[in-house]
């Protein structure tokens, strides 16, 4: 607060100095020694290639020196594990080691990309068996098989009625005022002292029987394979009957308002809804004037993740998964005798499930 | 009828010019004022409107399920006299057939307003949806206004090929290219036109009946979200209120043309006779609205209850009872009491103007109760009264409509040539 004496220290924070600091952390630190010794493997040559490495980022040793230097030694040390996993340096735009030295070496020659792609999936699986499992890397070949159905499970008693699913889906999809793909439906039973809320949250259901595709008059809405109901905004000429028809109400108009009044530049970027980019949210350009939707975060789940309102879900309540698959978590749940459907007099088949 | 050439004089329109003035200087001002509304709703987009994402349909889809109805309702009488031969009807016929001509193109008119994206009109005719009703009838009211002006064109073309050899001016040359080089005045040549005439009208029988207002009322039915929509009997009601606007349409334009562009006295008998179809028309149409008012409350589905409490009782509760009720059912019923009344033109009028007037608040209450509750508890309530641009936009296309008939009144031989009576 005053300007004298910038070295005294301010009340609350300890006085020590960055000496001490770093002797904090070399005292955490691991004994390289001690932590190489419980592998298999050579501990000295280890050790050896660490403090290399470190004269590497240091700009003291160049990486095809250190290549050229422990290239045999690693051959010997590791084997085939090593003339078979690509080496990543080659593609690092700061220390590539130039292609001849990259050509002597015994090991194979590729990105960190492909290191993650060529892990047996199992390996994964067994150890990522939790909720958010098999979110490992960018590689899609062993995220998405490409023949899941979407299906959604929700666990109302762990759904607390914060609305963050709400927040999280307007923030990844963008979506302009009066529009909100995700909302809480809450109510409260009962009289005082009696009370009770019943939080549901309610996505577009991806029916099974979609009302909306029934009766779009030029199928801008149809049914994907994968069991998302996708809206096609360049065809859709905005007659709202696709509102009128579901009745989970999960279909808004986009009247073209902003939060420009609001938020600088609000409109300036969008969210790849269904995979396509339409860049800027400019005047009257599609999808104003057309009828929008939960996609299931279809272009999340295209590169992997999870959507947004599931990620988010401060309870763990949104679960998300393949309902084809009778092993996958959502289908067990789906499955369980707490699980129901909403409007299921309906006949619409929704691929999003509730557990009482 | 004069056949001598020099003494033929064919110039229907207004009899008295300072109301032809008045008239278009009112329909000036109302395309002037829904012109600029309608600039306001492209500029502005769907934001001009009172609508939401709660209740996606409003006036606009009101107004256009209206004008189908009124289209198909005056097509119908048309058929009394052209399919069905009731005698004493061939002097509306060509009315009836033109007025559900310009009914239509205002129909859609509506409709294309209430797209979202107005540029993509087209769409339909690209991509279809075979169980989307909206698909079908898309369809239905291409094909149908290809019937109605056909038919009209068989059942003026002796006419129109009359005037034009006889007559001179734009008339005559107007009528000239409409008849599409068919100008002979034969007997033979006319009968082959009722001929046409008749099966162009039993083709359009069905076609109005099921396909453009039945299909329209389908159009809501099959609508399982809304259960207010959802019943078999829903559009059998709705081809009622249009033969009952349609008709009532008719009754008015035949009075009005009468008295004010042909100067000839009404025809009591056939005035009668439109009048007690009119009666049936309400009577069934209120016993039916009311058998489906109480299998809905009788069913006690809450959203039924609710949407009927909203219909009978919430904030647009007036529009049930003074125009849907007082306009559309009592006031016509009382006016068709009495044989005398049946037989007076202006009362006549009248009864036709009311429930031309009542069926627009039929229409507002089909389509805007069942949007006021949400479909799920816990969703936001709806509440919609139509913006000032929508009632602007909403009145200049009737001006549209109304300019394009007074146009058509004014140079088609609309009213035949022998009256009729052939």
């Amino acid at each position: 607060m005053s300007s004298t004496g910038s070295d005294d220290p301010l009340p609350g924070v300890p006085d020590v100095g960055t000496q001490e600091l770093d002797a904090m952390v070399d005292a955490e630190a691991a004994d390289p020694r001690e932590e190489l010794s419980k592998t298999d493997h050579d501990t000295d040559l280890g050790i050896a290639m660490a403090e290399d490495a470190k004269r590497v980022s240091r700009g003291e040793l160049t990486a095809d020196a250190y290549w050229e230097k422990y290239d045999e030694a690693a051959a010997a040390e590791f084997g085939d594990a090593y003339r078979e996993t690509p080496n990543p340096s080659i593609e690092h735009p700061d220390q590539t080691i130039s292609s001849d030295t990259a050509e002597s070496l015994g090991c194979t020659v590729g990105s960190i990309e492909s290191v993650a792609c060529n892990l047996p999936a199992a390996d994964v699986d067994a150890s990522e068996r939790d909720v958010d499992g098999r979110e490992s890397g960018d590689c899609t070949a062993s995220e998405t098989s490409g023949d899941e159905r979407w299906g959604m499970v929700i666990d109302l008693q762990k759904c607390v009625g914060c609305d963050s699913c709400t927040v999280a889906c307007k923030a990844e999809n963008r979506t302009p005022p009066g529009v909100s793909y995700n909302v809480v439906m809450e109510e409260e039973h009962g009289e005082f002292p009696d009370v009770t809320r019943t939080n549901v949250p309610r996505p577009c259901m991806q029916c099974e029987n979609p009302p909306c595709v029934q009766v779009c008059p030029v199928s801008a809405t149809y049914k994907m394979d994968n069991g998302v109901v996708n809206v096609d905004y360049d065809r859709c000429i905005g007659c709202r009957y696709c509102m009128i028809a579901c009745p989970y109400g999960a279909r808004y108009f986009d009247f073209g308002e902003n939060y420009d009044d609001e938020v600088v530049e609000a409109g300036e970027v969008t969210s790849p809804e269904y995979g396509v980019d339409r860049g800027e949210r400019d005047g009257g350009e599609s999808p104003v004037g057309n009828v929008r939707k939960c996609s299931f975060c279809t272009h999340r789940l295209e590169r992997g993740e999870e959507p947004a309102c599931v990620e988010t879900c401060v309870g763990d309540a949104r679960n998300m998964g393949d309902l084809d698959d009778p092993d996958s978590e959502v289908s067990e749940m789906a499955d369980s005798s707490r699980a129901f459907q909403l409007k299921e007099s309906e006949g619409t088949d929704p691929n999003v499930h509730y557990l009482k | 009828m004069a056949t001598d050439q020099s003494s033929f004089e064919f110039a229907p329109g207004f009899v008295d010019d300072r109301l032809r003035t008045a008239w278009y200087a009112l329909l000036g001002l109302l395309l002037v004022v829904g012109g600029y509304a309608m600039y306001l709703r492209i500029t502005q987009g769907m934001q001009s409107t009172n609508l939401t994402s709660t209740t996606p349909w409003g006036a606009w889809v009101a107004f256009y399920i209206y004008f189908v109805g009124l289209s198909a309702g005056a097509f119908l009488v048309s058929t009394l006299a052209n399919v069905f031969g009731v005698a004493g009807m061939h002097r509306i016929d060509r009315d009836a057939l033109f007025a559900a001509i310009i009914s239509m193109v205002v129909a859609l008119l509506f409709v294309w307003t209430d797209l979202g994206r107005m540029d993509r009109m087209y769409h339909p005719f690209f991509w279809r949806q075979v169980t989307s009703a909206l698909s079908w009838e898309v369809h239905a009211y291409v094909a149908y206004i290809g019937v109605l002006v056909t038919e009209l064109y068989f059942a003026m073309r002796y006419d129109l090929a009359q005037v034009a050899e006889r007559a001179t001016g734009l008339r005559a040359t107007l009528s000239g290219y409409l008849t599409l080089g068919r100008r002979a005045t034969t007997d033979a040549s006319r009968e082959t036109d009722r001929t046409w005439l008749k099966r162009a009208g039993i083709l359009g029988i069905p076609l109005a009946v099921f396909l453009v207002h039945g299909g329209t009322g389908v159009l809501f039915a099959v609508s399982k979200a809304r259960p207010y929509w959802n019943s078999g009997l829903f559009p059998v009601i709705f081809i009622v209120s249009a033969l009952l606007s349609g008709t009532a349409l008719v009754v008015m334009l035949y009075v009005l043309r009468t008295r004010l562009f042909d100067d000839e006295p009404v025809d009591r008998d056939l005035l009668a006779r439109l009048g007690a179809l009119l009666a049936i028309f309400v009577v069934v149409d209120v016993a039916l609205t009311g058998i489906e008012a109480l299998i809905a409350i009788a069913s006690l589905h809450p959203h039924e209850l609710d949407t009927w409490g909203i219909i009978m009782f919430g904030e647009m509760s007036w529009s049930f009872w003074w125009f849907m009720v007082g306009f559309g059912w009592v006031f016509p019923l009382v006016m068709l009491s009495k044989r005398s009344w049946r037989r007076t033109p202006w009362l006549m009028a009248l009864a036709g103007l009311s429930v031309v007037v009542g069926i627009v608040a039929v229409r507002f209450n089909i389509v805007v109760p069942p949007q006021i509750r949400p479909v799920m508890e816990g969703l936001p309530h709806g509440a919609y009264f139509p913006s000032l641009v929508e009632w602007a936009s909403s009145a200049g296309m009737i001006a549209v409509g109304l300019l394009l008939y007074t146009i058509g009144a004014e140079l088609l031989p609309l009213t035949p040539l022998d009256r009729g009576d052939h």
